[in-house]
């Protein structure tokens, strides 16, 4: 199953890919079970809190420049968006954009006897309150585990609304939180709601444009990366939070396309590949020194600029190489315990190998046996590093359950933890364990970005008193019976 | 049209409730919602509310059976059942608490049912339905202070009349909770009475259990646990002081001191002592930095508050009878229930200032936002008391900014309280170094 922009539901992670939450064995075996399409998912009995879909098609949503979102839930749902806002707020904006600002995301606020008596006039007015105070040129109008439930028409109110306002309104569904234990469902579900609003009536274009389009949480870094594509006669365009709508008209465009990670990506740069012919390059992710050359020399001859790209990469080795060399003496031989998305974990197994550490354990948030692209030669990017690269290493697939990643912790005692989000790395810390919280995109791309991760590395090894007399109090909140146990012994394996 | 916004929210859903089930310390959360129900909360009462996270337990291991669309279908009831034995098991905790969402709601499942079965077991485990379609943060933290009194507290074998329980801060939700509460378990210890405080840290369940055999409950702010207080005095016939604020500065907290005094029959000249000292200090410290102050001639005296009912009231009060800055308008964003809006109207009124200023009670945050978007400021700025959302467009105007309630905003709270005499230095710290940072305007 591809993408398909008539879906008027897009289908979960679950179905459409057959992504999992669940698994213990070797990222070989995982890989291999996948590309087989033989992959089972488990399920475990005693979990904790995850994360939500909906949240994370939400903030996506709002990050986009000139839009508005209204959800349509009760107003907690989006009590968690002042992160993003915030964030959002303090970077800095795309050449020639206003100031950011805070997002603009109303609350249809769904109340008790709404879920008895429905609440579309309510969606109505808060859709037309949006318009009026903050005149979008795109509003989008999210469904919820509650509109789901009591069965909301998102669909007829947004048709009615763009009539009357005339701004398109589009509704975005897919992403109730009930919908998928993956949260990068919700990413999906931005995804197609973007392209539908942004893409679908847009024309395929002839001739190509010499440019790349980055699918993306943020343009972090790129003003690093931008001149390194130029070289290669392309220009770089940002799908990622404060894009515009003409953004994603230029993409529709550009020869090719990427995205930071399998998980927030995929899903757009097939649209892109599927509808517009734009190719979409997602086997080999560019980080660490390994990633970009591949990634790069890929591109590079795409556009028949082999030569070129290959001096770039020995530019860029020449500037930063000798420096990670440095570091790398003071990481060699160490061990690393990694707890990341999909995409990332096995990303940094790479780069931490490169840097001359070894990794025990990896856990992935979750696992994507294939991705939305066309070409069935385009494998995953872990499953292309096992194939092509040999890469193997333990691995457990959990979504944050950090009570189970702990117990891997434990039982491999790594010299440092790698997380990302979700807490694995705080908790290593309390315990004592060294710990660090890893970038992703494009600040982390290439060259620099290996010799940014080793320098990370670097200082996290360095110092550690703070997490030493965390470690001397710690008090674990589970009970010893709990501590004695094995790591997946609440997994129970389900048929597809 | 009719057309209403709501943005910018400054509670959490009604789920946030279990933050303050976190507050008691080892009492453990059990989950009956979405997979993400708990990340929808814990940036407006966590992370972006002074960067705050549970302690005895972090977010990221509270048991949740991440209610999903099998759920609806066939019910959930089951799994949350084999949940709460997991949880028996495998965490040390000395309560349990099942909370639930909207769709554990909506398709009626029963938590009540599910905890019965474990009616008698020795670490005790109740519930509260906190489903957001049903209200916010606020509405859940009454939930569950009203689940721990119905379902858990027995009548003492006798009363101690020193013993003061203290309601009515909502815990994680009050940005700085926690130092406040530890600097008012302080004063009131010096004025001769035994305070319990159910949150925080070396308090616990140890401190639920004494409940019942407190002399008289202290219900310090506007209308919060103001109906628990009610329940207690029906329950147990535990009489109850209500202060319409958690005092800043002198004006105020001599007010308070004296109302606790009179009301428990304690020694006034330790209490008119200690005013005295306090309020010397408090005085000696404006006074050496109130040359420079007053040097600033652009220091806004106008204000708005934009924050939660009990931020607004105890910062109307500091600012207006102490600071002597004027009020402009104030927006009240709990949610306040309509019963309680006059009272808090009058509450916000009850100040050393005769001209009238408007009282806006809504839950749409983005209102200040969009009315500042026309107000000119190009002779005289104003000062901003209110969350981390307010922060953008006070940047943007050059106002000055005090964050006061939540989302408080990413930066560490630590002990901080503007609580009291001392309290009160902390937030004159604040205002003027931010003021004085965004006094350069090129429009003047």
């Amino acid at each position: 199953m591809a993408v398909d922009l008539n879906w008027k539901t897009i289908p979960a992670r679950e179905q459409r890919l057959g992504s999992i939450t669940g698994y213990d064995g070797t990222l070989s075996d995982m890989a291999t079970q996948g590309c087989k399409g033989c992959l089972r998912d488990k399920r475990r009995d005693f979990q904790t809190a995850s994360s939500c879909a909906h949240h994370h098609m939400i903030n996506q949503l709002a990050g986009l420049r000139d839009v508005a979102v209204v959800d349509h839930a009760p107003t907690g749902c989006i009590g968690s968006q002042v992160f993003f806002s915030s964030g959002r707020a303090k970077t800095e904006p795309p050449p020639g954009a206003p100031p950011m600002e805070n997002v603009r995301i109303m609350s249809s606020g769904i109340d008790e006897s709404d879920t008895i008596f429905g609440a579309a006039e309510k969606l109505k007015n808060a859709v037309r309150a949006a318009y009026v105070r903050h005149k979008p040129r795109e509003i989008y109008i999210a469904t919820s585990c509650v509109s789901a439930v009591i069965g909301e028409d998102a669909e007829s109110v947004a048709a009615e609304m763009s009539e009357e306002l005339g701004v398109p309104v589009v509704p975005a569904t897919g992403g109730e939180g009930l919908r998928s234990k993956i949260w990068a469902s919700g990413f999906d579900a931005y995804c197609h709601a973007a392209s539908v609003a942004r893409l679908k009536d847009e024309i395929r274009a002839e001739h190509k444009k010499p440019a790349i389009s980055y699918v993306g949480f943020a343009p972090m870094g790129r003003r690093h990366i931008e001149p390194l594509f130029k070289r290669i006669g392309l220009d770089l365009i940002c799908l990622t939070a404060a894009a515009s709508i003409e953004d994603f008209k230029r993409a529709a465009e550009s020869a090719a396309t990427w995205g930071q990670c399998g998980a927030q990506s995929s899903y757009l740069c097939s649209v892109l590949e599927k509808e517009f012919g734009v190719r979409y390059f997602q086997s080999h992710l560019p980080y660490g020194g390994v990633g970009f050359e591949r990634f790069f020399l890929d591109i590079a001859r795409f556009v028949g600029r082999e030569e070129d790209g290959r001096r770039v990469i020995e530019e860029e080795k020449a500037k930063y190489l000798p420096k990670i060399d440095k570091i790398k003496r003071r990481l060699e031989g160490k061990t690393a315990l990694i707890a990341m998305g999909a995409s990332f974990a096995y990303e940094y197994t790479r780069i931490l190998g490169e840097l001359g550490m070894k990794v025990l354990h990896t856990v992935a948030y979750h696992y994507d046996p294939k991705l939305d692209n066309l070409r069935p030669e385009e494998r995953v990017a872990a499953a292309t590093d096992v194939f092509e690269l040999k890469l193997d290493v333990p691995t457990s697939v959990n979504d944050a359950q950090q009570q189970e990643t702990n117990l891997l912790t434990k039982k491999y005692k790594p010299d440092i933890v790698l997380s990302r989000a979700h807490e694995a790395g705080v908790f290593a810390q309390l315990q004592g364990i060294p710990a660090m919280d890893a970038e992703i995109g494009l600040i982390v791309m290439g060259y620099r970005g290996l010799y940014r991760v080793a320098v990370l590395l670097e200082e996290a090894f360095l110092m550690n008193n703070l997490v030493k007399k965390f470690g001397e109090r710690y008090v674990s909140p589970f009970s010893a019976l709990y501590e004695n146990t094995e790591p997946f012994q609440f997994y129970r394996e389900e048929a597809i | 049209m009719n057309a209403t916004c709501s943005e910018q929210h400054r509670t959490a859903c009604g789920v946030g409730g279990l933050f303050t089930a976190l507050a008691i310390e080892r009492c453990l959360p059990i989950m009956h919602c979405g997979p993400g129900c708990f990340g929808n909360v814990s940036a407006t009462l966590g992370s972006m509310n002074g960067g705050q996270s549970g302690e005895t337990y972090l977010g990221s291991v509270i048991p949740s059976t991440n209610f999903c669309e099998d759920d609806v279908v066939f019910g959930g009831t089951e799994r949350l059942r084999k949940l709460i034995g997991e949880c028996e098991k495998y965490y040390d905790a000395d309560m349990f608490f099942i909370v639930d969402g909207c769709t554990a709601e909506i398709v009626g499942d029963d938590i009540g049912e599910a905890a019965s079965e474990w009616a008698g077991s020795e670490k005790p485990v109740l519930y509260a339905s906190l489903p957001g379609f049903k209200g916010n943060n606020v509405r859940g933290h009454e939930q569950v202070l009203s689940a721990i009194a119905e379902q858990y507290l027995k009548p003492a074998r006798g009363t101690d009349p020193k013993q003061v329980n203290i309601f009515g801060v909502v815990p994680f939700f009050d940005p700085m909770w926690a130092g406040s509460l530890d600097a008012l378990e302080e004063l009131l210890t010096r004025m001769g009475l035994k305070p319990n405080i159910i949150y925080g840290r070396e308090r616990g369940v140890a401190n639920v259990d004494k409940i019942p055999a407190a002399g008289f409950n202290l219900v310090i702010a506007p209308w919060t646990d103001l109906s628990l207080a009610e329940r207690l005095k029906e329950m147990f016939g535990t009489p109850y002081l209500h202060f319409d604020n958690l005092p800043i500065g002198p004006t105020e907290t001599a007010r308070f001191i004296r109302s606790v005094v009179d009301y428990a029959d304690l020694d006034r000249g330790v209490a008119e002592d200690y005013i005295k000292r306090e309020e010397d200090r408090f005085y000696y410290y404006m006074r050496r930095s109130y040359p420079w102050i007053f040097s600033c001639k652009n220091f806004p005296r106008k204000f708005i508050v934009n924050a939660a009912s009990a931020a607004a009231v105890s910062v109307v009060r500091f600012a207006v009878n102490d600071l002597g800055l004027i009020p402009s308008r104030v927006y009240i964003t709990d949610g306040t229930p309509k019963e309680h809006e006059d009272m808090i109207s009058e509450q916000l009124r009850r100040v050393d200032y005769d001209e009238d200023f408007d009282v806006i009670f809504t839950e749409d945050g983005g209102l200040f936002e969009e009315s500042i978007k026309n107000e000119d400021f190009s002779i005289r700025k104003i000062c901003v008391f209110g969350s981390a959302w307010d922060l953008v467009p006070a940047k943007k105007y050059k106002l000055t900014f005090v964050s006061v309630a939540a989302p408080y905003g990413d930066r560490m709270v630590g002990s901080r309280t503007y609580f009291g005499y001392e309290g009160a230095l902390r937030f004159c710290e604040d205002l003027y170094a931010n003021a004085a940072d965004n006094i350069v305007d090129p429009g003047i």
